[in-house]
């Protein structure tokens, strides 16, 4: 079966083999929806088999890649049966930080988890993340940030917030090669995830 | 010139015997102590860090470090007063303090592709005609794309060889401004590790495409740039007088591939270098950015008793120990993070734990976990130091016995 296919071939990282199929079942008139739910299947294994350190960063990479590539060939045909949202999540690198791989992957990773996601992208100033959950109504703020100068970043973001009287209607967590207890507790984040699957539970905690 | 003043009153080595003995795996007066500070020296001086660019601010600054908030037994030689040089270690897009970022960020890396898929065949057929000019003629081949000033060509190196040989010399210079200080540097020459130069210069996304499609190449590749890492080496090392390499690993943590993958892909010319560096009588820096928890097992196939394994705060140091500390000396790793936002007490709590449990039985360098956080607190980076003094010598810890260990 297609679909099976499809998530097998997610699963097992294979971008020729997933594409082929994705496309083949869209020439065969395939429910895109039941692709795209093939796409989480495949991607929610790839989640277990990087939790379980079977997989490690180049495949939560490559996936991630086959995914949007995927997701690319399937969208048009979606119209607007797009499926449910579970919430929206604003995600950025926060100022003064330009890293965004890791950033990415939860960005797709929290897409595939079924979230509506606004990635603002790098460098990313605290108003915009404000602005932005104001546009959006996301309750939801990842944060990424991997040199130590995103801990100032970071606490600025959260004490705009603050500021903004929002802190109470957003959780804001955080993420990045330097996260830690210690990073927590300065910046007044609510958590923090050490690597992508940590971010998607972290997102069903928050929101469901 | 040979050393010969003592940093404390208590020392019986100098700094460079201190270091030797580490690394050899014997035990040595004290622990020996490097901060490894870059970004922070600008900070605490008051300039900016695209000012570090000129080496008599950057001697002012780290000098003033010292002063104030030392002494430390060996320095980091990380000046860099010619910023394409950086490439032989990060061969990758970089925005930069002071041209294309703000004068007090730090340096940052672009994932964009810098080597090319064909590239892989073409190091195999260069290291097949000029197998020693072989990572010269790579590095000048990436440089251009990096670099708008560095062009393709005989220009290209007519304008890299005399701002490489600067660079070495003004270090030669730095170093025995240094050794007259009783300060010993950490390491000399260096390279990114062939395996971390391609996933660096691919780019995340392009190295991961390989890695699933074509891993044997990569090896190869890897494999062929070694005489070329080799030569370079090997012809610095002359010029800066001392005999200690630095291997960058930037890439090959397992926050980047998967245990078997290092083992696989990227060991075999970490080995091989490492092993032909030994030869030749010199030590190998590794320096271990990210998580090595589940690599460390695999690096017992390096030799013994020449090589220092750097952490930086994310692997598990009191692992690194017990799987390695019998062959391979091991430096670390004070958190960025503590650093920065820790207590003096805390700061002396962890270096006192790393002192008794990672130094036990010599074999162990005190530094930051890769590098003092530009925002650190100077009273944090001075704890560090002191602690050395508190709780660092031999003769003096009961906690446990001291013994010797050879290679």
């Amino acid at each position: 079966m297609t679909s099976g296919t499809i998530a097998a071939s997610i699963a097992e990282v294979d971008e020729d083999v997933a594409l082929a199929e994705v496309r083949k079942a869209l020439d065969a008139g395939t429910d895109p929806l039941v692709l795209v739910e093939a796409l989480r299947k495949g991607m929610s294994t790839v989640g277990e088999r990087f939790e379980a350190k079977e997989y490690f960063l180049p495949e939560l990479i490559l996936s991630a890649e086959i995914f949007n590539q995927a997701i690319a060939l399937i969208e048009p045909h979606l119209g607007e049966a797009g499926g449910p949202s579970r919430g929206s999540v604003v995600i950025g690198t926060v100022q003064g930080d330009v890293h965004n791989i890791g950033k990415n992957i939860v960005a797709t990773m929290l897409r595939c988890a079924g979230y509506e996601v606004r990635d603002l992208g790098i460098d990313v100033a605290p108003a915009t993340f404000v602005d932005t959950v104001k546009e959006t109504g996301a309750t939801l703020v990842a944060m990424s940030g991997l040199l130590t100068v995103a801990f100032d970043s970071m606490k600025a973001t959260v004490e705009a917030f603050a500021d903004a009287d929002m802190r109470d209607s957003v959780k804001i967590i955080i993420g990045g090669g330097s996260a830690n207890d210690k990073v927590l507790g300065f910046c007044g984040a609510d958590a923090y995830g050490k690597d992508p699957s940590e971010a998607v539970k972290l997102a069903e905690r928050f929101l469901g | 010139m040979k050393m010969t003043k003592r940093i404390h009153a208590k020392d019986t080595m100098t700094s460079e015997e201190r270091l030797r003995a580490a690394i050899n795996l014997q035990v040595p007066d004290r622990v020996p102590v490097c901060p490894r500070i870059y970004y922070f020296a600008a900070k605490y001086a008051g300039v900016d860090n695209a000012d570090l660019y000129d080496p008599t601010v950057w001697n002012d600054a780290i000098n003033k470090c010292f002063r104030e908030l030392g002494p430390w037994d060996i320095i980091n030689p990380w000046g860099f007063y010619h910023i394409e040089v950086l490439s032989l270690i990060f061969p990758m897009k970089l925005l930069v303090p002071g041209l294309t970022l703000p004068r007090d960020s730090i340096l940052q890396f672009l994932e964009e592709e810098i080597m090319e898929f064909e590239d892989y065949q073409w190091i195999m057929k260069i290291c097949k005609q000029t197998p020693s000019l072989s990572f010269l003629r790579l590095v000048m081949k990436w440089e251009p794309k990096i670099w708008s000033q560095v062009s393709k060509g005989w220009k290209g190196y007519a304008y890299m060889m005399p701002r490489l040989l600067d660079h070495l010399l003004t270090w030669r210079k730095e170093f025995k401004q240094w050794n007259e200080k009783g300060v010993t540097p950490l390491s000399g020459a260096g390279v990114e590790a062939a395996f971390d130069s391609f996933s660096m210069a691919r780019g995340l996304v392009n190295f991961a495409r390989d890695l699933k499609k074509h891993p044997d190449e990569i090896a190869r590749a890897a494999e062929a740039m070694t005489e070329g890492n080799l030569y370079l080496i090997k012809s610095a090392s002359p010029i800066l007088g001392i005999k200690r390499a630095a291997i960058a690993l930037h890439r090959s943590s397992n926050d980047f591939i998967s245990p078997d993958t290092f083992k696989r892909l990227s060991l075999p010319s970490l080995k091989d270098l490492v092993e032909r560096l030994k030869a030749d009588g010199m030590s190998s820096h590794l320096h271990c950015d990210g998580n090595w928890d589940l690599n460390f097992e695999a690096l017992r196939e390096l030799p013994a008793g020449c090589a220092v394994v750097e952490l930086d705060g994310t692997s598990d140091i009191f692992k690194a120990k017990e799987v390695i500390g019998d062959r391979m000396c091991i430096s670390g790793d004070v958190p960025a993070s503590l650093l920065a936002l820790g207590s003096v007490s805390e700061v002396d709590e962890y270096c006192h734990r790393l002192i008794e449990e990672v130094g036990r039985g010599g074999g162990f360098i005190l530094t930051a976990g890769c590098e003092v956080a530009p925002n650190a607190k100077p009273e944090n980076v001075k704890a560090m130091m002191e602690s050395v003094v508190k709780y660092g010598y031999y003769d003096q810890v009961t906690a446990y016995k001291a013994t010797a260990a050879g290679a």
